[in-house]
């Protein structure tokens, strides 16, 4: 940290900003293919209805509300790093944090597409909100599917809040080192900010605010996104310990796609492995170590509830996840959520960065599968074995989530290439200030 | 924008210089002060005698707007079409919590953004700075340099200057 100044913190962050390679182009170009492929399927499933989809009677969420809450899930951990962490103090978190935050707000842009393609006719999504529709009911307040409307609605526009409001100091750096036509885009969102004590005191006010509103926000969403299926009677969903399970599950998966985009956001640009230390990122598999835990505890408390409450419906769907049709999917997540973090036990691993870009993987792998568990396999095998049912995945729903990947990563593209993808402002404040006494 | 301005500003390579002339600029009796920092700096909040933002005021609005608003629309839209539920009572208060809580936190977000920039807007007008194109142009106050600026008649000038260069201020103008 020693060589590195107020000054050299600007000019690296500001390199990030120059015009784009050859390699940010093709990088580009695949997460836009993938993009086309998810509207083309969507397309699709306009014109020719869910029949695309793998969902039917009795299995009537699939792989859209699985990609809902895998995306709302990821969304987590942002908000989780700049909130929680700066109320905190962790050290680790100001290099980390700005990318982490866009993550949260990318993350959860795809997260709202997903009930819109779920429900279909996708012109009618206004009746989700609190609006008296064609024959003026009104929206149905004891539904928790509607307190996930409120939340998740809310989580978007209070992340999205919280980025800008972090981004305006930075813009003000980025135009401050600019000149001609950028100069003249970045003065817009820089909002005549000039580092004056007056603005600093009132930003900084509304930003501790901001950080302490959304530490409970952050545990609230995903307990609501979890009451969407513990409200609800089915076997496998009704039980108590969903939302610290989900607000765990999230974290683990947030902090795992923190660490999928960073390592190579850390390579792409130089000067970032400066301010980027591999111990922020051995932070972060520690978070991983710990939340994995919380998980594989809760997997297995899952199974002795069902076991020692007594009832049958609640074993027997505890006995057809590991041993059914859909037996892969639970062995797959059990793989990957709790037995692939065990490595990061290791220092070596943890500063491995290899190591930490494969496990990262396998942990995101993990949480899809760990929610295609949740919502398909208690749906497939509810009360009445008349009624059970198998999920046959279609392409439609494929490309649709491979478009999803497309457009989470076309908008992180952008913004690495538009805004300072690290938070000037908090490393400047983090380092030791420039004292004539210190010379 | 700001009001016709008179005075000195000075900039500054360290910290603690800034910090020693902002409080000496106060003995002296000058103080409605505007500093400059390339990013929030408590030694510079305690120099200025450690001001304190309106900001969460209106958060605390916010949170009550917001509160109110949830209970007003779940309440009259629940008795505008009667949906019965499982015996339920009709208006049920704790199936309120997730919404009353979301809309409180929505609402004191909101109120805090606008909070913010009025306050900032506010103390933007009642301080006046330099208008020159040399303080407007100057570009190194985000990036790694301190300043500070004084507002004073020319019969001070004088004064001011003398406090800006026994700190080692790196530049000192005068505004008229």
């Amino acid at each position: 940290m020693s060589n590195i100044t107020y000054a050299s913190i600007n000019d690296d962050i500001l390199k990030s900003l120059e015009p784009p390679g050859k390699k940010w182009a093709a990088s580009l170009s695949v997460a836009l293919t993938m993009l086309a492929m998810g509207i083309f399927a969507f397309g699709y499933q306009i014109r020719h209805g869910l029949e695309g989809s793998g969902i039917n009677n009795p299995i009537g969420w699939g792989v859209y509300i699985t990609d809902f809450v895998f995306w709302v899930g990821i969304a987590h951990a942002g908000t989780l790093i700049s909130a929680v962490l700066y109320l905190v103090r962790a050290p680790f978190r100001t290099s980390i944090y700005r990318a982490s935050e866009a993550m949260t707000v990318f993350a959860v842009m795809t997260a709202g597409l997903f009930p819109l393609i779920h429900i279909g006719r996708v012109w009618n999504f206004y009746w989700l909100i609190p609006y008296p529709n064609q024959r003026l009911l009104w929206v149905n307040f004891k539904s928790p599917l509607l307190w996930d409307v409120f939340a998740v609605n809310t989580y978007m526009s209070v992340s999205i809040a919280f980025f800008l409001l972090g981004l305006i100091p930075d813009f003000a750096s980025v135009r401050d080192e600019s000149k001609g036509l950028k100069k003249l885009i970045y003065t817009i969102p820089a909002l005549g900010f000039r580092g004056t004590n007056h603005q600093w005191m009132h930003y900084m006010r509304a930003y501790l605010i901001f950080a302490a509103i959304c530490t409970p926000l952050v545990f609230s969403v995903h307990s609501i996104v979890s009451w969407d299926f513990a409200m609800g009677s089915i076997p496998g969903w009704h039980t108590t310990i969903f939302p610290p399970y989900f607000v765990a599950g999230a974290i683990f998966s947030g902090c795992a796609m923190v660490l999928t985009i960073m390592i190579p956001t850390r390579m792409a640009f130089k000067g970032f492995d400066q301010i980027m230390k591999i111990k922020d990122l051995e932070a972060m598999a520690k978070m991983i170590i710990f939340t994995g835990l919380v998980v594989t505890y809760a997997y297995s408390m899952e199974f002795f509830v069902a076991y020692y409450s007594g009832s049958r419906y609640e074993r027997a769907i505890f006995w057809f996840r590991p041993f059914g049709e859909l037996k892969w999917f639970f062995w797959g997540m059990v793989f990957c959520n709790c037995i692939s973090p065990i490595p990061l036990w290791s220092k070596k691993i943890r500063t491995n960065i290899g190591a930490l870009f494969v496990i990262s993987i396998l942990v995101n792998i993990g949480m899809w599968l760990e929610r295609f568990n949740i919502v398909v396999t208690s749906l497939a095998h509810d009360f009445d074995p008349y009624a059970w049912s198998m999920y046959k995945f279609q392409w439609v729903e494929i490309w649709i989530t491979i478009g999803s990947f497309g457009w989470f990563f076309m908008w992180f593209f952008l913004f690495v290439k538009i805004m300072p993808s690290l938070a000037v402002a908090e490393l400047k404040e983090a380092l030791n200030p420039p004292l004539r006494s210190a010379k | 924008m700001s009001k016709e301005f008179t005075g000195v500003w000075g900039t500054f390579e360290y910290l603690d210089d800034t910090c020693h002339a902002i409080k000496e600029l106060r003995k002296a009796g000058y103080q409605k002060l505007t500093t400059h920092t390339p990013c929030p700096r408590h030694e510079i909040d305690h120099a200025l005698g450690d001001p304190q933002s309106r900001v969460p005021f209106f958060s605390l609005a916010g949170m009550f707007v917001g509160f109110t608003l949830a209970l007003t629309i779940m309440t009259y839209m629940t008795l505008d079409w009667i949906l019965p539920v499982s015996g339920k009572p009709v208006v049920s208060y704790p199936i309120m919590g997730p919404v009353l809580f979301e809309l409180s936190v929505l609402m004191t977000i909101y109120f805090t953004v606008f909070g913010m920039v009025g306050l900032i807007l506010r103390d933007t007008f009642r301080h006046a700075k330099p208008v020159s194109k040399r303080y407007r142009d100057y570009d190194r106050f985000m990036r790694d340099r301190f300043g500070v600026v004084v507002p004073c008649t020319a019969h001070d000038y004088e004064k001011v200057e003398a406090i800006f260069n026994k700190f080692q201020a790196e530049e000192v103008h005068r505004e008229a």
